[in-house]
């Protein structure tokens, strides 16, 4: 029981961080702030992207992950498409995975 | 209703994602002590894949306040994503919009936005993109608990790139004018740095808001280079 509050509170946390500003932002925007939130999705999404890739541990490591993210940025880039993105960068993952122990 | 079940299409590339951290989210609730269906309780009702993970982490050692405060903070990122998806929903019926936020999860925001930047998204598109991960999510969380110890790391498998390969391909949408690339690659660098100084996700919240505001700046020293 005293789990299943815990998890309310939690849920009650979460729910009011997504839905605040989509509550207060309900009417009319202002012009400006409406042209600034525009490029809060670009910065969201890279600011998600490049720690993943670069320092999946909290600290910076070029490994087999920097390059399958970048694989899969120039897919990104000529398909603009999720799945092929998802696709190319797994591929390279795998393929640095399994040509490793033959580089040392 | 066909947006509906293109939102939650939208989500399958995903699924690999979210499967695998779903039954690493089951095991290590089983491992604090949860039951199955505590494991599955705490999916559906939070919804929240990174403040699941660090409340486990917690679970043993703090009390419910810190563990709800944390989750706070956490979470703070998705007041920057629901101010930037507000302007798409406004004039929707109240229900609507609380519906919306109370799945609204990383990806399901990633998805929409990038559909509403291609002039194809809608609310039937954002449900059903929320409703895909929300299915995915606990029902993976209830395999991993009744599997138990037997899940392996989803990094050994780089199923932990699918998140990261998935937003980068949703990227694109928003890279139209060297405006947008600035956005992101100072965005990007924002977060990497911040990653190494700031706890949590605080890195995202302000590579977010620093570079948007850069996007800002830039568009407006563009107008006044043009009208001058």
């Amino acid at each position: 029981m005293e789990n299943f509050l815990i998890f309310v509170g939690m849920a009650l946390a979460t729910y009011f961080t997504r839905y605040i500003m989509i509550a207060a932002l309900g009417q009319e925007v202002p012009p400006l702030l409406r042209r600034w939130l525009r490029y809060v999705p670009p910065a969201v999404l890279a600011a998600l992207v490049v720690p993943a890739a670069l320092a999946p541990q909290g600290q910076l490591e070029i490994s087999t992950r920097a390059w399958a993210v970048l694989a899969g940025a120039a897919v990104a880039w000529r398909t603009r498409s999720v799945l092929w993105t998802i696709l190319g960068g797994m591929a390279t993952f795998w393929l640095f995975r399994v040509l490793a122990p033959y580089f040392g | 209703m066909r947006d509906f079940w293109r939102g939650l299409l939208a989500t399958l590339p995903l699924t690999p994602g979210i499967v695998a951290f779903g039954l690493l989210y089951g095991m290590m609730a089983r491992q604090v002590g949860f039951s199955p269906w505590e494991a599955v309780a705490m999916s559906l009702i939070v919804h929240a894949g990174s403040a699941q993970f660090t409340a486990l982490g917690m679970w043993e050692t703090t009390g419910a306040i810190p563990i709800i405060l944390t989750t706070l903070v956490i979470n703070l990122r998705h007041l920057l994503m629901g101010a930037s998806v507000a302007p798409y929903l406004r004039g929707l019926h109240p229900l609507w919009k609380s519906l919306l936020a109370l799945w609204m999860s990383d990806e399901s925001y990633a998805l929409a936005i990038a559909e509403y930047e291609r002039g194809r998204g809608s609310h039937h598109y954002f449900l059903g993109a929320n409703v895909g991960i929300y299915l995915t999510w606990p029902i993976s969380g209830l395999l991993g608990a009744l599997l138990g110890a037997a899940i392996p790391d989803p990094s050994r498998y780089g199923l932990d790139l699918i998140f990261p390969l998935g937003f980068l391909g949703l990227l694109t949408a928003f890279l139209k004018d060297r405006i947008g690339v600035a956005v992101a690659l100072a965005a990007g660098g924002l977060a990497l740095v911040g990653t190494f100084l700031l706890p949590g996700k605080w890195a995202v919240i302000v590579a977010g808001l620093l570079g948007s505001g850069l996007g800002l700046l830039l568009e407006e020293t563009k107008e006044a280079w043009k009208t001058s």
